[in-house]
């Protein structure tokens, strides 16, 4: 088995933006391949994370994602997973390159959420919902996680201010990662006193409609060598997904046993524990998430996930000393649906190779990345990485 | 495999899967039209299944069975929808719920109350609605679920 390695990042700004998301995309693309040679030079095959085509009415994203890299006659695929689209492209990526399909891969994710308006959104976001019952009863994104929030401090400790401490906290993050969508810090009565959302979750809980694409090369030893210095290549030390029932009522709403197979998985495949994760990406679409992600991933005692904010030192005994969302998660990172996946890459990958300027984190050699799709752990995708 | 009352504890065959079949959606909600709430059970671990499907995800098992349910049950979790879908807009805000039925079937409704009246823990009972009477925008059913009824819990 060959390993796979990430050898360049690259991501279009996140936000409200003037671009289409082939534009976007040739953002990320331009990043990524800076300082590489041509991407028909590199790569020869590409996967691409996109959740729906309803925001821009355009599918086969693989061939015109290949077009726009300068690709062509090479398999070209869209994955889509909801917001676990993006991992699901590194995942197959990174699967080719191990077993010598290819030398070089190229993870991509794109959505442009914003071309539909609110009401886009909130109704291409929606598909990714159980239809016969959830759907046919008017439910959205916020309001699946609003009943795991709901039952979580229903079972647990945590208040709705536990929660709010988790937007804080991620909001701090951004504040020094200049790539995300927000960057300034919020205070703890301000994301208090927002508006309600789907209760008990407010503005501030949920992660923002975003656009955005990010591209990530997968290389096996020999291109990585060619083209990079050891240092500047992080390895992908193991891989784990998991499919749980689509509907929110059929799964555990206070336990994410996907997730937490996921996680396992890739810390298997690895060869690593919980205890050696020093960086993690999770997937906190909403703050609720962050909490129930750092149990599955066995970071914290079950119903102490919500100490993510807290220092290592001050966290209750059972926790690791993992820094989570160190780039202000997607909720302040931003959350570009297709995107996110690979966005988590690039935090990792910044940190693994020391490049993540005020917010890197010292001595981080390995880290775990978790997306998931549909509510919760309907589709989850975990992956960690090490640093050469 | 046409009545609600079915043994049936093995795989099913392909000439059991038809649309009167409770095991597909149709034939689930033609049974709910008339009153008949239906899940499938696994003959095997117990697991219901709500709507019914072919195999059980608890224990991998094609040896289910149809079996009607208890429309009496408990909120798991709710909340409120407060900017639903566009087809719902007239509805909002819309209060829905977890809620586990006295088989210990769970699935996903709206519940007929305000969303400061109900709690975890509270009784409901499920009410099945004509399609038109709930008004949502035709433009969001797909051609064969025109004659689905739509269901809601009430506080009871």
């Amino acid at each position: 088995m060959s390993t796979a390695n990430i050898v360049a990042v690259g991501a279009s700004p996140l936000g409200r933006t003037d671009l289409p998301g082939r534009d976007l995309f040739s953002k990320a693309l331009a990043e990524a391949f800076e300082e590489l040679p041509d991407p028909a030079d590199v790569v020869d095959g590409l996967y691409v994370g996109a959740q729906s085509e309803r925001y821009e009415n355009q599918i086969m994203q693989g061939t015109l994602m290949a077009e726009w890299a300068g690709l062509r006659n090479v398999p070209a695929e869209r994955v889509e997973a909801c917001a676990a689209a993006g991992a699901l492209a590194l995942k197959n990526a990174v699967r080719d390159v191990r077993a010598g399909v290819h030398d070089a891969v190229l993870a991509c994710g794109v959505e442009k959420m914003t071309a539909g308006g609110t009401e886009g959104a909130t109704n291409a976001l929606g598909a990714a919902f159980e239809r016969a019952l959830e759907q046919r009863s008017g439910i959205t994104a916020p309001a699946t996680y609003a009943l795991l929030a709901q039952r979580y401090l229903h079972e647990t400790d945590a208040t709705e201010r536990d929660l709010a401490k988790i937007a804080v906290k991620n909001h701090r993050n951004a504040a020094s990662n200049p790539r995300a969508m927000f960057q300034e810090a919020v205070d703890l009565e301000t994301v208090m006193d927002a508006v309600d959302v789907a209760p008990p979750l407010k503005l501030y809980d949920c992660a923002p409609v975003t656009d955005g694409a990010a591209a990530v090369v997968v290389a096996n030893d020999e291109v990585a060598s060619d083209l990079l210095d050891r240092e500047d290549a992080v390895r992908v030390a193991g891989v784990g997904s998991a499919a749980n029932n689509l509907a929110v009522a059929e799964r555990n709403l206070t336990y994410v046993e996907g997730a937490n197979v996921a996680a396992s998985t890739a810390y298997e495949d690895a060869g690593v524990d919980p205890a050696d994760i020093d960086v993690a990406e999770v997937h906190d679409a909403f703050t609720v998430c962050e909490a129930l992600l750092a149990e599955a991933a066995e970071f914290a005692p079950e119903g102490r996930g919500i100490e993510t904010v807290e220092d290592p030192g001050d966290r209750s005994a059972g926790w690791t000393d993992v820094r989570i969302n160190t780039s202000g998660g997607l909720k302040a990172r931003g959350h570009p649906i297709g995107a996110t996946g690979l966005l988590q890459a690039v935090e990792a990958y910044e940190q693994l190779t020391g490049r993540a300027g005020e917010r890197q984190v010292t001595d981080a050699d390995t880290a775990l990345l978790i997306n998931e799709g549909g509510v919760a752990d309907a589709h989850t995708v975990a992956t960690v990485l090490e640093a050469q | 495999m046409t009545d609600t009352d079915s043994t049936t504890t093995g795989p099913l065959a392909p000439d059991d899967i038809t649309a009167d079949s409770p095991f597909t959606l149709p034939g689930f909600f033609d049974a709910l039209a008339e009153g008949r709430l239906v899940a499938a059970r696994c003959t095997e671990c117990d697991e219901h299944m709500l709507p019914p499907r072919p195999a059980c995800y608890g224990c991998g098992s094609r040896a289910v069975t149809i079996e009607e349910q208890p429309r009496t049950g408990e909120v798991i979790s709710y909340t409120s929808v407060n900017r639903p879908p566009s087809a719902f807009d007239h509805l909002a805000p819309i209060t829905v719920a977890v809620v586990e039925l006295d088989s210990s079937a769970r699935l996903t409704g709206r519940v007929d109350a305000s969303l400061e009246d109900v709690t975890i823990g509270d009784r409901v009972e499920l009410q099945v609605r004509d399609p038109e009477s709930v008004d949502i925008d035709l433009d969001f059913d797909l051609s064969y679920e025109e004659d689905w009824p739509i269901h809601v819990f009430e506080l009871v």
